[in-house]
């Protein structure tokens, strides 16, 4: 394992941030691996520190191909999350907003800068993301149509789903769209949590970084078989959506079959306790997403649905 | 909705409050973005859309807008068509100072654009204030300044055929006009997103530096003198200046960051024509009680962006200067 200094952001009243990379293996720049761009961002710290150490023994025990090697960077964001902060305080800027990023732009420009300059290089890349919105998913591999995208590489990860999304326009400044452009085969893993951690989804997200390091023939490692992968797309997902606002109770979770007319959630008169809405399903399928913040605004996304109309 | 009637009753003006996007919220509130709307009785063909407040940290619209209003409703026989006013786009980032809209993941509402029907509630309203605006035959973005960087009065315009909003932003008599590369980020900005369904729009910032009644009043002028030139105010306004320096290629702007750690203490240079190496500022360092970097123009120019006494990081903008790489 070689430990590097990626990047480095003096600060005035503070220390220095450094942005650490781990390297194990040598030659082909096989896969890379980032953590955290975003302060709030613990699981996805998480399951790369424990990546760490397991392709630590990896090489110990000769596990990393001849002529490979694979790039970990647990966090791009140290100085957020000691300050408590999702974005980057000084700028109130999100770095994952400022891909490809600039040498002489902004300080959140240089970060991104830095990162992209070192990431692009690598014929595959896994970052592990959070969603804009509390919830939880089940697992699976995500990238945006830029038409290079490669779902059938996805499926390597094991993991039972493989979305292809379509970008809006503020997706087009992120990492995992930019590192498409630079000919990186670029995926973005759901970790499950954002701002705790999940022993479960991190094991789980770790085993499908490991299963598609070894099915590359990046590592050579123990692996569990994983799950067939489905490639589904934005058509495949119904979105249900509440249309008042209060409090969630949920009674439907991440992963459950659900048929259509079921009961998914209510939301509640936060004061009194009265029921404004029952949210159910319109169509027969498994529930993808489920917000699990305790409020909802009115127009919320609470549930995504994978399944069809039929049944 | 309410007539506001002026002498003998013969010329009046309607004014008429409506929420035209919104969400509610859990606790027993709505997210709710308000338009005023100016119309003459009997309607008018011709409609102009006013917005400010996108940003929460930025105040400088509420005094601009308010000071339209009251001209208006001094002079209703002048109006000649539609002024729509929005003063809150975001009325929980305005009422705490916050830049972002304070809700979820706190996301800036001028990179949501153009929203979504069916999106989470912000791309909703997003959607919602596009649909409301679209059609109409300007839209004018007004923002301020910020506690990090003053700045002077701009109107920037999209790099997508822009000669036809040049025109319309000389009208407003800004001391600057800068044609704005048409960056990723633009297209999910009010301006970039009204600009993709044909809808004519440029945003104008300036910021409340020293008076900010002057500062509004300058904003306020310009507004009238747009309207006239565009045949919707028929009352007296100011004339645009003869000569309003135009941004048209990013080799004209000159970006100064700064390269170590610090507090910067500026020069009061905005505004001004500066010479190569005159000093912008310095970088100081209290605990050992120094100068840890000077930091000079790198050419003559005009400095029309300038960091103000704030802590700094490497890559941290000092200013900008605009200086003619290639004379016409």
């Amino acid at each position: 394992m070689k430990k590097d200094i990626l990047f480095t952001v003096p600060s005035y009243f503070r220390g220095d941030m450094n942005i650490m990379s781990y390297r194990f293996g040598k030659g082909e720049k096989s896969c890379a691996v980032l953590g955290a761009l975003r302060g709030d961002e613990v699981q996805q710290l998480y399951v790369c520190s424990r990546l760490v150490a397991y392709l630590r023994e990896v090489e110990r025990d000769g596990g990393i191909m001849p002529g490979k090697s694979v790039l970990v960077i647990p966090t791009a964001a140290g100085f957020s999350m000691n300050a408590g902060s999702r974005l980057w305080a000084p700028e109130n800027m999100d770095v994952n907003r400022r891909f490809p990023g600039s040498p002489d732009g902004s300080t959140t420009s240089r970060i991104a800068d830095a990162l992209y300059d070192r990431l692009r290089l690598y014929r595959c890349g896994v970052q592990l993301t959070s969603f804009y919105q509390p919830g939880s998913f089940i697992p699976h591999v995500r990238m945006m149509d830029t038409g290079r995208q490669n779902p059938e590489l996805a499926c390597e990860f094991g993991l039972p789903y493989v979305y292809v999304r379509h970008p809006r326009s503020a997706d087009k400044a992120t990492l995992n769209y930019n590192w498409q452009l630079a000919g990186t085969q670029a995926y973005s893993l759901y970790a499950g949590k954002t701002q705790e951690i999940d022993e479960a989804a991190a094991e789980q997200t770790l085993r499908a970084i490991i299963r598609f390091l070894n099915g590359r023939g990046i590592i050579r490692s123990d692996t569990t078989p994983g799950h067939a992968s489905s490639v589904i797309t934005d058509s495949d997902l119904t979105t249900v959506s509440a249309s008042s606002a209060g409090l969630l109770r949920r009674v439907k979770f991440a992963g459950a079959h659900v048929r259509r007319g079921e009961q998914l959630s209510f939301i509640l008169n936060p004061c009194d306790g009265s029921v404004r809405e029952t949210l159910k399903t319109p169509v027969t399928g498994m529930l993808f997403y489920v917000q699990d913040g305790p409020f909802i605004a009115e127009g919320s996304p609470v549930f995504q649905v994978l399944g069809s109309a039929k049944g | 909705m309410v007539s506001l009637f002026k002498e003998s009753m013969i010329v009046a003006v309607v004014r008429e409050i409506t929420t035209v996007a919104g969400a509610a919220l859990p606790v027993y509130e709505s997210f709710s973005v308000r338009r005023c709307r100016y119309m003459p009785e009997g309607g008018a063909d011709k409609r102009v859309c006013l917005a400010s407040g996108i940003h929460g940290d930025e105040l400088l619209g509420q005094l601009v807008l308010c000071e339209t209003a009251q001209r208006i409703m001094a002079q209703p026989e002048n109006l000649l068509g539609i002024v729509d006013i929005y003063p809150m786009l975001n009325p929980l980032g305005l009422d705490i100072g916050e830049r972002m809209v304070p809700v979820g993941t706190r996301l800036d509402m001028n990179r949501s654009f153009p929203g979504s029907p069916d999106g989470t509630p912000l791309e909703r309203i997003c959607h919602q204030l596009i649909e409301d605006m679209r059609g109409a035959d300007l839209a004018l973005d007004i923002h301020g300044g910020t506690q990090q960087r003053h700045a002077l009065c701009e109107a920037r315009v999209t790099a997508r055929d822009p000669e036809p909003l040049i025109a319309i932003a000389r009208t407003l008599n800004p001391d600057l006009i800068w044609v704005y590369p048409d960056r990723i980020a633009y297209e999910a900005s009010l301006s970039g997103a009204l600009c993709r369904v044909g809808t004519p729009s440029l945003l104008i910032q300036s910021d409340e530096r020293g008076d900010v009644r002057a500062s509004a009043s300058r904003i306020t002028n310009g507004l009238f003198s747009c309207l006239k030139a565009m045949g919707l105010w028929a009352g007296e306004a100011d004339a645009p200046a003869a000569s309003i320096p135009c941004i048209r290629s990013e080799e004209d702007v000159t970006r100064i960051t700064c390269q170590r750690p610090g507090m910067y203490v500026p020069q009061d240079c905005i505004g001004r024509q500066i010479r190569a190496g005159q000093l912008l500022g310095r970088v100081i360092d209290a605990l050992e009680g120094g100068v840890v970097e000077e930091i000079t123009a790198p050419c003559a120019g005009l400095v029309f962006t300038q960091r103000s006494y704030t802590p700094v990081y490497p890559g941290t903008m000092i200013a900008r200067i605009y200086a003619r790489r290639n004379e016409a």
